[in-house]
């Protein structure tokens, strides 16, 4: 992938997150630089507490880097308003969580087209998108099935719809396969490797090598900082 | 985010949670209905004594003796027996008076055979009839030449001769008023209203004075004005003929005057402070309602952190949070505010037509009853709405 490592997508320059709890100050990152390119597939490893789920939440524009710059798709993100921050969301990144975070009592079909609802879509065009998102992961049989009707599988693979139907510069997965069996965790990783094959930019985050084997490179934190990268 | 997307999200919640929507819904219902009833009941109770008042006589002004002054005591109005049958002869004679109805009033026992009643005795002239609007039935009412010769003749009302089973067959026979033999000539039509309008004996003036009171004094003066604009005419043409008839100088008048259009306006006036007063109380149930909402929205915001943390993560904006928990809001107490003027005019319907004033129904109060549920909406919506909408992503998201 070196020919697309000369346009990153993601550039981290020094970025620190301290979460401040007024009496103690808890470091979650520490001077992370980092860049990833445009259509990679990038696993980040670590164990409990080392600072993944702070990572990704600011990845994803959900939170703010105490210190250092962020720059995603061209775009440096410490300038951005909270407004500025969302429209970032909306338009350039797509999140799966280990929990799902599907919208309850709310239809598969609904489900994944709730994201276009924030980008103004129109009604009919979004339920038309989000079926072909749902057709293209196999649930075109349980459109009008709310979570509580699916699987744990089936329901991560609404998450994987609702991430990708707004066609997102980057794909964000906290720990995908969590809490799914073993099966169906193998199933949304090779969802993940088709992805990937399609030229999307996927970053992955997980505790377990096995999965992150899925990917191109894994980056490894430990307490905050980047320990090495590895090359696949 | 468009305005449909707002109300569909608005509809599709409140339809997941019937029992709580209705719950939340009910104390608006209430406000709005309660508003609604009592305004249109105090309209509809105002509207009913205007017409009883109307139905009192035609353009009437009623002159009463004024109080008795002994010393610095000033005695009850009326108390007084400053007026006279020529008091009321000079009345009758000003320009803009069409018919002039001295009356003295006593109570005395009235018996027919075996009946009885104390009844309401009423001596006057033929003027009477015109003044307070009242139709003879059967027979006639009392002559001018009754008046005048002193004659032993009655007309009773439509009330005391259903109280005393006398009927068309009675005219001509003999009643016992106060003790002495009158002959029945007439009987009124009802007139509705008031009952006691209907339940009196009508005698000649001159022969109360001879034989039931003993002097020359009345007990008021009725006259009709020839038109309701001539009302304050006649009546400033009233004081300044008794004034000069009584010998008053310093503006203490020994009798008052009392206009329909006064009484008219005191009941408006009235009507007034009781329709707001009503208004008040029910707007107090609209408030408590609002505040029911605010409750709500207020635990759906803390209920629904995740979803919020959901909504934002996959780009929504603090604006459509706001907007939809605000729409929310609005769709309860909007909802409730319509189904609360439904219920209210089908209970102002029911009361109208039990208390005899039929359906009043005012657009202006439906108006303003869904103004003020929308208003509710946005005032106790705001603040939960503006909580939700400043949650942090990360903290909603992790919430359990
Ligand atoms: N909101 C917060 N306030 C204070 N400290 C926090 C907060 N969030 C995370 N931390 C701390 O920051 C460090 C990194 O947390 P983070 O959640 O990023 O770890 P992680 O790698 O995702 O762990 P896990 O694999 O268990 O999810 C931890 O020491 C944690 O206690
Ligand atoms: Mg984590």
């Amino acid at each position: 992938m070196s020919s697309l490592a000369a346009e990153p997508i993601i550039t981290l320059d020094e970025v620190s997150r301290v979460y401040d709890l007024g009496k103690v100050q808890v470091p979650a990152l520490n001077d992370v630089t980092l860049n990833v390119a445009n259509g990679e597939f990038l696993a980040i490893v670590g164990p409990s507490g080392s600072g993944k789920s702070t990572m990704m939440n600011i990845l994803g524009c959900l939170d703010r880097p105490t210190s250092g710059r962020y720059v995603l798709d061209g775009q440096p993100v410490d300038e951005l308003d909270d407004d500025g921050l969302a429209l970032v969301r909306s338009r350039s990144i797509g999140f799966v969580f280990q929990s799902y975070n599907l919208l309850p009592r709310t239809s598969a079909l609904e489900n994944v087209a709730t994201p276009l609802m924030y980008q103004g879509v129109g009604r009919k065009e979004r339920l038309r998108r989000a079926q072909s998102a749902l057709e293209r992961l196999g649930l075109g049989d349980r459109l009008h099935h709310i979570p509580s009707e699916l699987s744990g599988g089936q329901q991560q693979r609404v998450g994987i719809a609702r991430a990708l139907v707004t066609e997102p510069a980057l794909i964000l997965a906290d720990e995908p396969t969590g809490n799914l069996d073993s099966h169906s965790g193998a199933e949304v990783l090779e969802l993940f490797g088709d992805l990937h094959a399609l030229g999307r930019t996927i970053v992955l985050i997980t505790h377990d090598g096995a999965v992150a084997a899925a990917a191109d490179r894994a980056v490894h934190l430990r307490d905050g900082q980047i320990q090495e990268a590895v090359r696949e | 985010m468009k305005v449909t997307d707002l109300v569909g999200l608005a509809l599709s919640r409140l339809g997941t949670g019937k029992l709580r929507t209705a719950l939340t819904m009910l104390g608006i219902i209430i406000g709005v209905a309660s508003v609604v009833a009592l305004v249109s009941v105090a309209e509809g109770a105002t509207a009913g004594i205007s017409n009883q008042l109307q139905s009192l006589g035609t353009n009437l002004v009623t002159v009463s003796p004024g109080a008795v002054r002994t010393g610095a005591t000033r005695g009850a109005a009326g108390s007084a027996t400053t007026l006279t049958l020529a008091d009321a002869t000079a009345l009758a004679g000003l320009a803009d008076v069409q018919a002039v109805a001295p009356e003295l009033t006593t109570n005395k026992l009235v018996v027919v055979g075996s009946q009885n009643e104390t009844a309401r005795v009423v001596g006057t002239t033929p003027g009477y009839l015109p003044v307070f609007a009242y139709q003879v039935w059967v027979g006639s009412f009392l002559s001018q030449s009754a008046v005048d010769n002193n004659l032993r003749v009655a007309v009773i009302g439509a009330t005391t001769a259903t109280n005393l089973s006398l009927t068309q067959a009675s005219i001509g026979s003999t009643i016992d008023v106060g003790g002495l033999p009158f002959e029945l000539i007439g009987i009124l039509q009802p007139k509705g209203g008031t009952t006691t309008a209907d339940d009196q004996v009508m005698i000649p003036l001159s022969t109360a004075h001879e034989l039931l009171v003993g002097s020359n004094s009345v007990s008021a003066i009725g006259l009709s004005a020839t038109s309701q604009d001539a009302i304050n005419t006649v009546s400033a043409e009233i004081t300044s003929t008794l004034e000069q008839r009584h010998g008053i100088t310093n503006g203490v008048d020994d009798f008052s005057i009392a206009t329909q259009a006064q009484l008219l306006g005191t009941v408006g006036n009235v009507s007034g402070v009781l329709t707001l007063l009503l208004a008040g109380i029910a707007s107090i149930s609209l408030l408590v309602g609002g505040i029911g909402i605010m409750n709500i929205m207020l635990v759906s915001v803390r209920e629904r952190t995740r979803e919020i943390g959901i909504r934002k993560a996959i780009g929504a904006r603090g604006r459509d949070i706001l907007s939809q928990f605000l729409v929310e809001a609005l769709a309860l107490s909007l909802a409730g505010g319509l189904i609360g003027i439904g219920v209210g005019v089908i209970a102002s319907f029911g009361i109208g037509t039990y208390a005899g004033w039929g359906f009043i129904f005012n657009p202006a109060t439906v108006a303003v009853a869904v103004g003020f549920s929308l208003i509710v909406g946005i005032v106790f919506g705001v603040w939960p709405a503006s909580q939700a909408a400043r949650l942090d992503p990360v903290i909603a998201l992790r919430y359990e």
